[in-house]
């Protein structure tokens, strides 16, 4: 609301920090609304923090060890941790306890490297495991599973056992439209999954070979994807369609090479990269570079064909992590003392706002008066003049811009719907029965929840 | 009817049992329920339904509670007053401010309560328990204006250190201090996504800032350059509504700095009145009167759809109901009782 009295047309990257938040954390994440963010931490505790307040609301206390990843359901109710202690936590920040409620614990086999929510359904988990095995977990009754996603044998003649060819997989995410999954392996491929089906649908290796996948973010469209790699490089690809059979409405498998749109990475100190993370409209990428003495993020501008736009000093504590925010110019980055530094764009204050009716220019406009600027005018037609100004009907109820919910693009296609309903039309059929497969018993995060503010007794 | 008129005192018994035989008297005139759909020629019309006496001094303002069960009052005797807003009853009475209190306000959940007074302190009261859970310190003269934010997780007050403060709910602590104006704050709001605050003082201007930043992004001001005594938004945040001590509201489009409407009718040259928008399908404004009346304009025609009369002294407070067609005013000395009016759809009587 407040974007259209400041200005509209300055949306770029953020250049200055605005407030550093001492959270002994090892990463932090922005949830979708923008007002909170989520801390993993060392010790096994995670912290919600209300960036409105700049402090921390909830203490998510569950885990015994390390907190190694951290997802925002889609209305911010559901907060999903993973840790090195096996577990994966689905706390529910509506529950008017404090601590929070669990939601959900699911157990697995092995230190949990990262975990995240379907971006439709907060039902359906993917967890990455230390051992380079990825499962979908899917919570719902009515499909109750634990399904892993491996690679099948690439002989056709049914042998069981691993194949020769298997990596371990290093990164695992949805798409922004949950319909699949994109595996980073340690031999620098990229496997694409079927969500509901399960099938691979699609192996890449990426051209001139990377090494191990690190990370994966995708921009908020869908479209674009880029890749965080051993080799220090950042590379950024279009995502491919992938087409169905006609006849079964099963993708068709791919084997194909991706070549990178851009290759980013630093010329002079060739450092490694810590985290990737695209701007909301996807115009700029900020890599946080690993650097041992610096705290340095690199913003490209990719709709400047990728150029280099600027690096930002962090000062002397080093970067673990970084997040963009989901609206604003504005990042998160850890240092690896814990602290957050939450960047933003500054904006000028503007001194004629102070005075009614003044206008600030840039340069001395020459100023021609009217005609009559000064004229002496009767006061009955100043009313009469008034009261037709008045004529017009006014609206005081409708919200600009909280229309109905636009969901992520789905592989290219931007498709809108209201009230939740699952969207169609222009995408195939079997597309929708993907969409009505994650829509289907999904639970109650339809964003009419509110936080209960609690209040400290400490003063008391 | 008895129970329509709590806390009663005999002189008060008189004058409450003559107002509600009248509304019995309207109410049987007018069988059709609010229920059935009106008729095109039908049109809202208020009856007093509930009067209720407790307070002992000016009752300095009224909110409904966010779901409408209750209203809260609150006044120069340092008290603030629950009540059931749909029997009139009292619930609860909250002590605790060593001066007169100005203005209150919910929050989201209804389940806490600001307060502020000329003790220089905003207060907050947890409603289920009827227990103050937090005193806010920092203002250095009288606070006399109060507001939350839709998430609730902040408190906007200002006053006659001429300075708006943002808190932090949670920890009762100052976030911000702007130096807003250069005479008393008068009134102060955010918007409905609580990225704006609107402000407006003695000094007669009305000024925009940005939540965050705490930046000024606007200053609004009438040519005459009239006393502001209360501002809020609209409900979609793209106008303001402005009572000032020129006996006139104006809807101001913020954007291009233009009074869209004006009304006008009712007296108000000292006192600092709110005015409250409908926030049922009939859209109207409401504001109190210097003149004891409580008056009622068609938002967008501004002509005045009903002047309630009753009232025996200087309307200082009103506010509408968050979802009926109800009006609760409140008066001073000379009559200190709380007026609860209920819109029907009726005939319009020749």
């Amino acid at each position: 609301m407040n974007e259209s009295l400041i200005s509209p047309f300055n949306f770029s990257h953020p250049t200055a920090v605005q407030t550093s938040l001492y959270a002994l954390g090892s990463f932090a994440r922005f949830d979708p609304s923008g007002r909170f963010i989520g801390v993993g931490r060392f010790d096994g505790l995670a912290t919600i923090w209300d960036l409105e307040t700049k402090a921390a609301v909830r203490w998510l206390d569950g885990h015994v060890k390390a907190v190694t990843s951290l997802d925002w359901s889609r209305h911010s109710q559901y907060v999903l941790t993973s840790s090195k202690d096996w577990n994966v936590i689905v706390w529910d920040l509506a529950s008017v306890y404090d601590p929070p409620q669990r939601h959900a614990t699911i157990r697995c086999d092995a230190p949990v490297s990262s975990a995240s929510f379907h971006p439709r359904n907060s039902q359906i988990i993917l967890a990455l495991l230390s051992t380079g095995e990825v499962y979908l977990i899917d919570l719902r009754k009515n499909h109750r599973s634990r399904t892993e996603l491996y690679e099948p044998d690439g002989d056709e003649d049914g042998t069981e056992g691993q194949s020769s060819r298997r990596y371990a997989m290093t990164v695992a995410r949805f798409d922004t439209s949950g319909k699949y999954v994109f595996i980073g392996t340690s031999g620098g491929y990229i496997l694409v999954f079927n969500a509901r089906t399960k099938a691979m649908i699609a192996r890449h290796r990426i051209a001139g070979g990377a090494g191990t996948i690190k990370g994966l973010d995708f921009a908020k469209n869908g479209r674009r994807l880029v890749t965080n790699s051993s080799d220090r490089t950042l590379r950024q690809f279009i995502v491919p369609h992938y087409p169905r059979s006609p006849e079964t409405g099963v993708e068709i498998f791919l084997d194909q090479e991706l070549e990178p749109t851009h290759r980013f990475n630093d010329p002079i100190n060739k450092t490694a990269w810590h985290a990737v993370s695209y701007s909301p409209d996807g115009e700029w990428l900020a890599g946080g570079a690993a650097d041992a003495a610096n705290h340095k993020i690199y913003i490209w501008d990719i709709s400047n064909d990728g150029q280099f736009a600027s690096t930002l000093d962090g000062g002397r504590e080093p970067l673990a992590h970084l997040h963009w925010h989901p609206s604003k110019a504005s990042i998160a980055s850890t240092t690896n003392q814990g602290n957050i530094l939450i960047w933003h764009s500054p904006n000028a204050e503007r001194w004629g706002a102070f005075a009614g009716g003044f206008e600030e220019v840039d340069e001395n406009v020459e100023y021609e008066e009217r005609e009559d600027e000064f004229d002496i005018e009767d006061e009955a037609e100043i009313i009469r003049r008034k009261k037709e100004a008045e004529q017009d009907d006014v609206d005081i109820d409708t919200i600009d811009g909280a229309n109905a919910p636009v969901y992520p693009a789905v592989n290219g296609f931007h498709v809108s719907g209201g009230n939740g309903a699952p969207p169609s039309g222009n995408v195939g059929e079997s597309l929708d029965e993907d969409m009505k497969w994650a829509d289907e018993d999904a639970n109650d995060d339809i964003g009419v929840w509110k936080m209960k503010i609690l209040m400290d007794d400490d003063d008391l | 009817m008895d129970q329509s008129i709590p806390e009663i005192d005999d002189h008060e018994m008189q004058d409450g049992t003559r107002t509600n035989s009248a509304a019995a008297t309207q109410n049987a005139a007018s069988p059709i329920p609010s229920a059935t759909p009106p008729k095109p020629d039908q049109k809202l019309c208020f009856s007093p339904k509930y009067i209720l006496s407790g307070h002992t001094k000016p009752v300095a303002s009224l909110k409904f509670s966010p779901d409408g069960s209750t209203l809260a009052s609150c006044g120069a005797d340092k008290l603030i007053k629950l009540w059931d807003a749909n029997t009139g009853e009292i619930l609860r009475t909250l002590e605790g401010h060593e001066e007169g209190i100005s203005d209150i306000a919910w929050s989201f959940d209804g389940e806490f309560l600001a307060s502020v007074s000329d003790d220089k302190t905003v207060r907050i009261w947890d409603f289920g328990l009827g227990t103050q859970v937090r005193c806010l310190l920092g203002h250095t003269s009288f606070v006399f204006c109060v507001n939350y934010n839709p998430n609730s997780n902040l408190l906007v007050s200002g006053g006659f250190d001429e300075t708006v403060r943002v808190w932090d709910v949670g920890r009762g602590k100052t976030l911000k201090v702007l130096p807003a104006h250069s005479d008393p704050v008068t009134s102060v709001a955010f918007n409905h996504d609580g990225t704006l605050i609107v402000s407006c003082a003695m000094d007669g201007l009305i000024r925009i800032w940005d939540t965050d930043s705490g930046q000024c992004l606007k200053t609004l001001v009438d040519d005459d350059n009239p006393i502001c005594s209360h501002v809020k938004f609209s409900p979609n945040s793209r106008f303001v509504l402005v009572s000032t001590q020129d006996s006139t509201i104006r809807l101001w489009n913020y954007h291009t700095s233009r009074c869209v409407k004006t009304y006008v009718g009712h007296t108000n040259r000292t006192y600092c009145i709110p005015a409250c928008f409908s926030s049922t399908k009939d859209k109207y404004i409401v504001s109190g009167s210097e003149d004891h009346k409580v008056y009622v304009w068609n938002l967008q025609t501004c002509q005045l759809m009903q002047v309630l009369e009753g009232h025996r002294d200087t309307i200082l407070t009103i506010d509408t109901h968050p979802t009926k067609d109800i009006i609760a005013s409140a008066a001073m000395e000379k009559d200190l009782t709380i007026r609860l009016w209920f819109g029907e759809m009726t005939q319009p009587i020749e």
